[in-house]
């Protein structure tokens, strides 16, 4: 009986079905990569993992990546988000040009980034000497990796945040407005409630860019080593038995913290 | 209690020309005009969202032109209603008040009371998106009424809803007129809302305010051709006075003669005849109604209720079901169509 | 209605902001504690086959200067060179895969001195699982790698000196075997590397573009992506160090020294290949790898120690054990310019 059902209903959802069917493939896919390293690892190669989740080297690489783009995010939610409602609220001359440069970091090689990074910010040039003097150094510091992976993950941000605003009435300002809100508090207490969910997850999206981030980061920072230079750094040296645990770990630990950043929003809506 | 003086500016596609009009204190004014006519944006620059380029704006004396908008008491109702959706029912009627700062207590009753007289308590932890339009609009009302504005502006605030909603939520808007005495500016393209609401009404064509007069002097009296046709003045007959005495003038249209009284007593005009003020019948009317012109029908078309006839003669008359069928009315069948000299409005051409 | 506390913000979004704050300043804490260790960094940039002997000395070192942090970049041999020239960068110690590095791209601006202090040899590295690998041997492997069925692989002749060394020994084995069709059968038909003759000097040109036949050759930027892709199985062979397949485990073919840049006594024989990249040209010689102190190094007594532990017998068996001998004692072209802490360790 309830088979039936199925099928028929099935029936009348073919389209969904099929798509499903058609985007499973790029799941699956994805799956399988990751599958097959971790399986690999953890199956044929369990003490090397356990190595390395037992070498504190590792576990404050991968710590300090998590770390780093943490303060990068926070950075970029903290000057994105006025430039996200600015730009999806207003139009202005040179709004194009605004918005483009936004995107340029997705764009350029990420090598090139760090080149540039490194040019500007290093002790000894201009821009560099100002922060000497107020006792920041960027090469080979926290610094430098805040500001590579800054620079490479804050257009995720900025654009997710604008189309979040965008997606929101302005007339609902306005309202909040007549209402007695000064344009701060229409703006806090109505657009930021609702674009919160666009936020959270350009600042997540922000977030995981930042941890991946290499050749921006090496160019200014070889050391403190953030995970994916320590990978690189060992896979000089080992090879691939050397640098895969590591690899391995850290795509778990960065999965086991989506999953809790997923949950905890589902339940938050919840509570709602 | 409001003024407008000599507001103009531009938005792109629609702007405001030396639009200048005065609202009194408790008067339910409405803002008369076609669909997209940015009716919307006089509100908002009423509001205070937009500072006009030329103009001033005063509100209970004062210029309120650079007033921001959170310091003028004003309340706003949208066409969508534009309710919080993140907040229930009442919490968004609560939201005012708590910009104020007023007390969590006093908060309290005053929802209670606007939701009891609105009619929606039985809303109140629903949330926007879980209602009807015509609850919505009603929250959106109480949400507004709740912070005792000076003044209330409404954007088409019945547009959007059937016409039973349409019809009670009318009701509704003139039974708190009348217990409030607010100053109220509803904005619509719908006559018979003007009609039935408003103590004067201001038309508005393509930015320009044309006329502002009270209800039957705008309905009955329109000030030019353009307005006449929106308000649903079908007959429009262009004429020159032949002769006036003791007050009633003779039209030649060309194809016929009307009276019509009248204080002009020459030269090119327009006759303005309101389709409901035409009684057909077989024959010729002896009656009061000093016009009878034969013509030959040429169309019946039914509107809701009632049936628009088209002649040969230029004239349209509104009828009902019934007297079409009492006078066997047919495409082709020769009609009189009467109308009295005083149900005329003439105007210079 | 839901609960809000005086400040309008709701319980949730108090929690949210001070675990933001929390995560912000414990994790500033615990950065600062850690990197804080008021220890002198030497930094080391070195070419990638030196990264393990290094690390082993670096732990010495470290051991017997606790108040120093030994920071070790690896990079190919010319980028590390280059980080120095063209970036900006300081370095206490440059070690490079080839010696001549030193004194063709950094002297006079950069450096004063170049000591050699290890050899290293070109060979073919496979493993067990490599096509024909219990048939290889020195006088039938340019033929086997011509079989249709065997992929090999070298590094990128323009980013890394074992990928220009490739090409040199697969020249010198026409000479060495007599056939003057090896060149051709495996380099230039697999890829846009062309040489040319005069005077019995063996040019070869390695343009931007290589264009390797990817179906039997393969080149990657470094020679040590070739050691994993080996491993895997994605190819046969791969042209490497000895020290590279040693320190990897791989199996590896020993090939004639008149061929494998492995000996001064063939120097002669080595300059008749030069290979043009797209920086520079490159006369065929031994691999040697050379060190030095950059003028504008931070900390450069601290660096000249550092050398010390690469050139003394320590250093000497740390490279012996690694699969790249070393050059005993170590050599210099000109023994003016060694520092005085050096000098007893260096001859001309």
């Amino acid at each position: 009986m309830s088979i039936t059902k199925t099928l028929s209903g099935a029936k009348r959802q073919r389209l969904s079905l099929i798509f499903l069917v058609v985007g499973s493939l790029l799941i699956l896919f994805t799956l399988f990569v990751l599958f097959n390293m971790v399986f690999r690892q953890l199956v044929l190669d369990l003490n090397g993992f356990l190595e390395a989740v037992n070498d504190p080297l590792v576990i404050s690489s991968i710590l300090l990546t998590l770390y780093a783009s943490f303060l990068a995010t926070l950075i970029a939610v903290v000057l994105g988000t006025p430039l996200a409602y600015v730009l999806a609220r207003h139009d202005f001359f040179g709004k194009n040009v605004v918005e483009s440069v936004i995107d340029v970091p997705v764009i350029i090689p990420h090598s090139v980034a760090g080149i540039a990074l490194y040019a500007l910010l290093q002790s000894r040039s201009a821009v560099g000497t100002a922060f000497y003097n107020l006792g920041i150094v960027f090469e080979d510091s926290l610094w430098g990796i805040v500001v590579a992976m800054l620079f490479v993950s804050a257009p995720f941000y900025v654009n997710a945040a604008r189309e979040g605003f965008q997606s929101i009435n302005p007339r609902i300002e306005r309202v909040a407005r007549t209402l007695g809100a000064s344009q701060w508090q229409a703006f806090y207490k109505v657009t930021l409630h609702l674009a919160i969910r666009h936020l959270f997850s350009g600042a997540v999206m922000a977030w995981a860019r930042g941890i991946s981030e290499f050749g921006a980061v090496i160019m200014i920072a070889f050391y403190p080593m953030i995970a994916p230079v320590l990978i690189y750094y060992r896979f000089t040296t080992q090879g691939l038995k050397g640098s895969q645990p590591i690899a391995v770990l850290l795509i778990l630990v960065c999965f086991v913290v989506f999953m809790v950043l997923r949950l905890s929003t589902k339940y938050w809506e919840k509570r709602k | 209690m409001i003024t407008l003086d000599n507001v103009s500016h531009e938005w792109g596609e629609f702007s405001l020309k030396n639009v200048s009009f005065s609202v009194d204190k408790g008067e339910y004014f409405v803002i008369l005009g076609p669909t997209g006519a940015g009716k919307t944006l006089i509100l908002e620059t009423i509001a205070g969202f937009h500072i006009p380029s030329e103009g001033r704006i005063f509100l209970d004396g004062r210029d309120a032109t650079d007033l921001p908008p959170e310091k003028r008491k004003i309340g706003l109702v949208y066409q969508d209603y534009s309710l919080f959706p993140h907040m229930t029912v009442e919490e968004n009627i609560a939201f005012g008040l708590k910009m104020r700062k007023i007390p969590k207590k006093e908060v309290e009753t005053k929802v209670q009371s606007i939701m009891d007289s609105v009619g929606i308590t039985h809303l109140k932890t629903r949330f926007p998106s879980t209602l009807s339009g015509g609850e919505q609009q009603r929250v959106a009302l109480a949400r507004a009424l709740v912070i005792d504005p000076d003044i209330l502006l409404l954007d088409e605030p019945l547009s959007a809803l059937d016409p039973r909603t349409r019809e009670s939520l009318r009701e509704e808007l003139k039974r708190i007129h009348k217990v409030r005495g607010m100053t109220t500016i509803h904005v619509t393209h719908d006559q018979i809302e003007a009609l039935a609401l408003a103590d004067q009404i201001a038309v508005i064509l393509k930015g320009e305010v044309i006329q502002v007069d009270t209800s039957s002097k705008v309905f009955n009296e329109p000030v030019n051709e353009r307005i006449a046709i929106f308000v649903g003045m079908e007959n429009v007959i262009k004429g020159k006075i032949v002769s006036n005495e003791d007050g009633v003038a003779l039209v030649e249209t060309g194809k016929y003669q009307i009276h019509a009284l009248s204080k002009l007593i020459e030269g090119e005009v327009n006759v303005f005849i309101r389709p409901e003020n035409i009684i057909l019948s077989e024959a010729r009317l002896k009656s009061s109604a000093r016009n009878s012109i034969r013509g030959k029908i040429t169309d019946i078309t039914q509107l809701g209720a009632i049936f628009r006839i088209r002649m040969d003669s230029g004239l349209t008359a509104l009828v009902t079901k019934q007297a079409i069928e009492d006078l066997g009315l047919a495409i082709g069948k020769a009609v009189y169509a009467s109308f009295k000299a005083t149900a005329i409005h003439m105007t210079r051409r | 209605m839901r609960k809000i506390s005086a400040k309008g913000l709701t319980k949730i979004q108090s929690v949210i902001i001070s675990a933001v704050i929390a995560v912000a300043l414990v994790g500033g804490f615990w950065y600062y504690w850690s990197a804080n260790t008021g220890k002198v960094v030497l930094k080391v940039f070195c070419a990638g086959s030196l990264t393990l002997p290094l690390e082993e000395i670096k732990i010495k070192f470290e051991t017997d200067h606790v108040n120093v942090e030994v920071r070790i970049e690896p990079s190919g041999s010319i980028a590390a060179v280059q980080k120095i020239t063209e970036s900006d960068k300081l370095a206490d110690v440059l070690a490079s895969a080839d010696f001549t590095l030193i004194p063709s791209m950094m002297m006079p601006d950069y450096a004063d001195w170049c000591i050699r202090f290890a050899k290293n040899r070109m060979v073919l590295a496979y493993t067990d699982n490599s096509r024909y690998a219990d048939e290889i041997n020195s006088t039938n492997w340019y033929e086997i790698l011509q079989r249709t069925d065997v992929k090999w692989a070298f590094s990128n002749p323009n980013m890394d000196p074992c990928g220009y060394r490739t090409p040199m020994v697969i020249q010198l084995a026409e000479l060495e075997y007599g056939d003057n069709m090896i060149f051709d059968n495996l380099v230039v038909n697999n890829s846009a590397i062309t040489v040319t003759e005069e005077d019995g000097v063996y040019q070869i040109t390695t343009p931007e573009e290589l264009n390797p036949d990817t179906t039997r050759l393969k080149i990657r930027g470094k020679s040590v992506e070739l050691v994993s892709m080996l491993q895997e199985g994605g190819i046969d062979y791969a042209w490497e160090y000895m020290s590279v397949a040693k320190q990897h485990d791989l199996n590896y073919l020993e090939l004639p020294e008149t061929i494998d840049l492995s000996t001064v006594t063939y120097t002669e024989t080595y300059k008749k290949v030069e290979v043009q990249t797209t920086s520079e040209n490159i006369v065929g010689k031994p691999i040697v790898y050379g060190v030095t102190v950059p003028t504008n190094a931070l900390n450069r007594e601290l660096g000249e120690q550092f050398v010390i532990y690469m050139i003394n017998e320590y250093g000497q068996n740390v490279f012996l054990d690694m699969g790249q001998p070393p050059i005993v004692p170590a050599k210099t072209e000109n023994m003016d310019n060694i520092p005085e802490s050096l000098r007893t360790y260096v001859t001309e």
